[in-house]
């Protein structure tokens, strides 16, 4: 086999690796709610530098759009729909969201500490 | 498992692509991210001037998108180009398909696919462009790259495949700055430069984002500099 051939092979291993342990690695979940435009509980505590799984419920009528510029996450949540979102690894510290229909009340804090802790009323 | 069957085959089409060929077009352009928000619409405006030693080469693209699904989206363009005689005029029509493979944050990296389909005006040349988009995290950082195969063919063109890739580092500093490093590579041209980004929200899903870079080619050539602009307003 040529060398060309060989890297080709040995890039499509290295990304194939890649994908198995993202895929089979467990991630927890913390589950949000979203009911008259407020998430619930807007403070969202979880362990660094771990990914973890945010599992919106969104109760509303109307869509809402998940935003936060320092957790580097946008997605639009459907009325009565749930959405995931996928953050961290992240370093300890505290990361704001809030939802872009209603900046105003739909706000939200993720709070990343060395020690794993859960928030009292996540899920 | 889903994300994993389409990154598979999206893996295996890309590496298939990138062993075929090289480019001999003009690779400058967006770096597209593999991202694709829902309810999504946006209008967008695309300059590129490149100066080299042949004169000046001025292209503006103006275009439609809409997102058809939290993993799709749609964007038609109208291409315009000053042609030999400097007069600008209509050059092309393009539609672009971006499809999101893997939610952001799911995996080790974020993946992507790209598919453009362009007509020459006037000219029987079509061009099909199909790749793979990929970035990753680092912290405040972001890595994205574009690997795209394009095949040309038509009565007025040889037919002929072409590879181009595209590269940005990017720091994000602030919503309304980001400043990045861009890469472009194809036959006979390796570019690099320093390239901005910045996003100014309205209310709801209304924003408007602008790019700006200005990439050095080093093929040899004495002189050959490109700057591009865009702007796009989503709604």
């Amino acid at each position: 086999m040529n060398k060309p051939v060989n890297k080709t092979f040995g890039c499509a291993a290295l990304f194939f690796g890649l994908f198995c342990q993202s895929i089979l690695a467990a991630v927890p979940e913390y589950h949000i709610q979203l009911k008259d435009h407020l998430f619930f509980p807007s403070r969202i505590i979880i362990p660094a530098n771990q990914k973890v799984k945010l599992v919106i419920d969104n109760q509303d009528n109307t869509p809402e759009e998940f935003d936060s510029f320092s957790l580097n996450r946008e997605k639009v949540i459907f009325a009565h729909r749930k959405a995931k979102i996928f953050i961290g690894p992240l370093k300890p510290g505290e990361y704001g969201f809030f939802g872009e229909y209603n900046p105003n009340t739909a706000r939200g804090t993720v709070i990343v500490e060395h020690s794993k802790k859960e928030s009292p009323d996540a899920n | 498992m889903k994300a994993f069957s389409r990154l598979s085959i999206a893996l295996f089409y890309s590496l298939f692509c990138i062993s075929v060929s090289w480019a001999d077009g003009f690779p400058v352009d967006k770096v597209y991210h593999p991202y694709v928000l829902a309810n999504e619409r946006e209008l967008e405006w695309r300059l590129t001037s490149r100066q080299n030693d042949d004169g000046n080469v001025l292209a503006q693209r103006f275009a439609y998108g809409h997102s058809v699904s939290e993993y799709l989206t749609i964007e038609g363009y109208i291409v315009g180009e000053r042609d030999d005689t400097g007069d600008f005029g209509l050059q092309a029509y393009e539609i672009e398909a971006r499809w999101m493979l893997t939610d952001q944050g799911e995996l080790w990296a974020d993946w992507g696919m790209l598919f453009e389909l362009e007509k020459q005006h006037r000219e029987d040349i079509y061009e099909f462009t199909s790749g793979l988009l990929f970035e990753k995290e680092f912290t405040q950082t972001s890595l994205t790259i574009n690997a795209l195969l394009v095949y040309e063919w038509g009565k007025d063109i040889q037919d002929e495949f072409e590879t181009e890739f595209r590269l940005k580092y990017r720091y994000r500093y602030l919503p309304a700055l980001q400043p990045s490093i861009e890469i472009y590579t194809g036959e006979d041209f390796v570019g690099i430069g320093p390239g901005f980004m910045g996003v100014h929200r309205y209310e709801g899903q209304k924003q408007l984002k602008w790019e700006l870079a200005f990439i050095a080619g080093l093929n040899g050539d004495a002189k050959d500099h490109t700057l591009r602009f865009a702007l796009e307003y989503e709604f």
